[in-house]
Parts: structure tokens; sequence; C-alpha cells
């Protein structure tokens, strides 16, 4: 299968703190890669580094086979149009999911087709309505995001960047700041998504999710990729020591089966 | 101390006065357009990381901020004529001093306005693919605009009442109207009051409007 993305010997440093040490992955299309790993771990920011909401310190970044950036010497250095362009081919949804507040839910679905593609109108609204009825939410059209509850919320962001038609998703913690009895609706929406062949890459730390969905489950630790492989392997049958020690503070309290009819 | 009070001079000259109220509002008008206008590009420059525009907008900013109207009225007045190749008359200076100095306060609106705005906004802006001109237009302008207009209207009461200060230069606006009348007419104290209650007429609704939308932000938080 065709490769999407490809990470090469990626590192980022805030200053003097090294938050990534050196990663390296491909993605297929298609593929759905879940990023586990305790906080500070670098996940995040791995993942902001692939669409360049953070700028590599060193590595490259491959979409579709294209480099982005040239090489200068031994650094890399970025055009903002060249950024603008690759973020526009990459979908990201976040943990606070961010709707523009002023718009309605349809209007911020519309904002990137709009202003960014510069569709017509009508392929605007296509669009849309479209991706609006594909997170079940189309009777939500004409809503502020004030009005709907932080699961609709997220699942309109996503509608927000499916939109644009990415090639790659990219989900930064989508559940994270969501009620309990929300979280179902979202990781649902997200699911549909990988079924149908979207491409994702997902930070997450819904475990039974990345079990049941990921095609392939890596697990950071300080900057590194310690473990990685399929959900079954890392998640049930961990070998390092630091994934093992992460699953046992998740899997602290569980409940059995609950019979719920 | 005995006075009679006697409006009739003031009724007399109502015409005069008339004009000076319409030249204060022409002159509050033009300063408040032209000052939010250049104030918004001011705002940005303060607010951009550059420092090609974050230098020369926060020295023009401090110095209008902390130097006297009056002062600035009468150095466009007097002192600007002789480095500019243009004639500056009375309401040309006073229009370049009010203008300037709401431009200064209104870009600090402007700043404070786009700061308030949550990261999340500009994040998801960048992420959709829009550069910065597109994230400021579209997104957090629209936004910051509204926090923005209950300080814009306060702007907006200063500067008619600051525009009472372009008398001194003898343009002739409703206190100078005043100021000639009460020579000829010998009545500065009923004159006076008439330009007191005549400005009061025109701000205080403004100043109820600033006080009503402020409580309406306030309550929807």
């Amino acid at each position: 299968m065709t490769e999407v993305l490809r990470i090469e010997n990626l590192h980022k440093s805030f200053d003097e703190l090294e938050v990534l040490k050196g990663i390296d992955l491909t993605v297929k299309k298609g593929e759905t890669v879940v990023l586990l790993g305790a906080s500070g771990s670098g996940k995040s920011t791995m993942l902001r580094c692939v669409n360049f909401m953070e700028i590599p310190t060193s590595g490259r970044i491959v979409l579709q086979g294209e480099p982005v950036g040239r090489e200068d010497g031994e650094r890399m250095v970025y055009a903002e149009k060249e950024l603008t362009l690759l973020r526009a081919r990459v979908g990201m949804v976040f943990q606070h999911f961010n709707l523009f507040p002023h718009m309605t839910a349809k209007e911020n679905v519309m904002e990137g087709p709009k202003t960014v593609l510069k569709l017509d109108a009508a392929e605007c609204h296509r669009r849309a309505d479209k991706y609006l009825e594909k997170v079940g939410l189309g009777w939500k059209a004409d809503a502020y995001p004030s009005q709907l509850s932080g699961g609709q919320q997220q699942r309109i962001a996503i509608a927000r960047a499916l939109a644009m038609e990415p090639e790659l998703m990219l989900f930064d913690e989508a559940t994270s700041a969501l009620d309990p009895e929300l979280v179902g609706e979202v990781l649902e929406t997200m699911k549909e998504l990988a079924e149908e062949g979207m491409t994702m890459v997902i930070v997450t730390h819904e475990l039974g999710f990345a079990y049941t969905v990921a095609d392939r489950v890596l697990f950071l630790s300080e900057g590194n990729i310690l473990e990685q492989g399929a959900p079954e392997a890392v998640l049930i049958h961990p070998q390092e020591e630091g994934t093992k020690n992460f699953l046992r503070g998740h899997g602290s309290f569980r409940l059995p089966t609950p019979q719920l009819d | 101390m005995e006075h009679n009070w006697d409006f009739s001079a003031v009724f007399a000259n109502k015409a005069l006065l008339l004009m000076g109220l319409q030249n204060t509002v022409i002159l509050g008008a033009i300063c408040l357009v032209l000052g939010l206008f250049f104030g918004m590009f001011v705002g940005m420059a303060r607010y951009s990381r550059n420092p090609v525009f974050y230098w020369p907008s926060t020295a023009f900013v401090e110095v209008f901020r902390n130097t006297p109207v009056l002062v600035q009225i009468v150095w466009f007045f007097f002192a600007f004529p002789i480095i500019s190749p243009f004639d500056i008359n009375a309401f040309t200076a006073a229009t370049l001093g009010l203008t300037l100095n709401t431009t200064a306060f209104s870009s600090e609106i402007y700043r404070a306005g786009i700061q308030s705005i949550d990261k999340g906004q500009w994040e998801a802006a960048k992420a959709l693919g829009m550069g910065y001109g597109e994230q400021m237009r579209r997104i957090i302008l629209p936004q910051a605009v509204k926090r923005m207009i209950p300080a814009f209207m306060n702007r907006a009461v200063e500067l008619m009442k600051m525009t009472s200060l372009a008398s001194v230069i003898a343009y002739g606006e409703l206190m100078h109207q005043a100021k000639t009348i009460s020579t000829i007419e010998f009545n500065p104290i009923e004159m006076y009051t008439a330009v007191a209650l005549l400005f009061f007429a025109l701000i205080y609704p403004a100043a109820i409007a600033v006080q009503h939308f402020e409580k309406r932000l306030a309550a929807r938080g």
C-alpha cells in the first residue's frame, strides 16, 4: 500500500528541553496509528510536528512522498506558504474543539472550503451538508457552538476538518476534555472514519479504543518510541518495562463486563 | 454674589452655537472614524513579533498616550507647519492631534481585544490552512471587535469631550463659538452654562448606551 506520511529522525526541543529525540514513523494509506504514552512523553508534540503547528528542530516530514521544506546546510528551512498549503491537506482535531464561536455549525464546516480552498458557494454548501450528515449532526447545522454539547462540538470539529477532504487526519486527545458520557459518540465517529479508510494518527488515552480501532499502536516514552506493533502485541503482550508500567497504571481499576440487558 | 440669570443672548445667538455644535460633531466623528481605522493597524503592529512593526508602533503609542492632547493639538497648529510641506489650518491641526491620539488609545483596545481571544482559535484557523491575514480577518477580529465595542464607545465619549480643546487654536467648534459670543455679549456665565448643557445632551445618551452594552456583554459572559 502507498505511504501517506513518513517521519524521519524527528527531533523537537523547546529551549533546553528535548521533547522528541529521534522519531521514525511511516503511515500507509488507510492506516490508523494510535500514539500512547504518559503525559510529557512527547506524543502531542509529535502529532503537532506533522502539520507544523510546531516546527521540528531537525528531521524530515514527508507527505505523499514529497519532503516538506528544503535543506539549507544542516538545517531545514520552511516557507510559510508551503506550510500553509500543507496544513490545508492535513486535518487536525483538538482536545478543546476550538470551534469558531461566532459561526454556526455549518459555517464552521464551510469556513475551510470557502476561505482556504476558495471553492464556489454551491460546493461549500454541498460539503458542509455532507460532512455534517456524516457526523450525524445535519439537524444542528444552524446551532452555534455554545448551544451544543461537548460531544456535538467535537463532532462538528471533525466535520470541519473533513470538509477539507484531507489526505491525513490528526486527533490530539480528542476526547480528553469531554464528560465521560460524551466520549462514546466521538470515538464512534472516529471509528467509522477509520473503517471507511481514512488515514489517521491519533493521540488518546482511551486504551479500549486503541485496542479496537488501531492498526498499529506506538508507545512513546521520554521522546522515543519505546514499543510498537499491533494493538494485541503492545497492549496485551507488552515487552518493555515502561509499557507494562503504563498499562498497569491504566488497568488498576476495571469493571468486569457489565450486564446491560 | 448676586447674578441675574439672563439667557436671552444665548437664544439670540442660537444659530452660531448650533454651528459650533455641528463643528464639534463633525470634528469628533471624523477623528473617531480615522482613529479607529488607523488604530486597527497600529494595534496589529503592536501585536506583531516582527521588530520592524513592533518598535515604531510602540514608540508612536507611548508618545501619544503620555503627552497631553492639548499639547498635541497646539503642537500640530504652531510647530508642525514649519516642518510640513502643506498648509495647516485649525481644523487640520485639530484633526491631526485628535486622530493620532485616538489612534494610539484605540490601538491598545484592539491589542487587548485580540489578546483576549483564546489561542485555540488561532490554532484551529492555522490548522485549516489559513495564513496570518485570514486568521486575523475571518476568525480573530470578528470575535475581538465584539468585545471591544464598549471600550470604543467610551473612546468616542472621551473624544467628543476632547474636541473642546480645539477652541484654543480657534477652530469654530462649540466651545470656541461660545467664547467668541461671550466676549461680545459679556455673558460668559450663561454662555458656558449653555455649552455644558449642550455637551451633556450630546454625550449622556452615548454614555448610557455604553453602560447598557457593557451590562449585556457581561450577562452573556
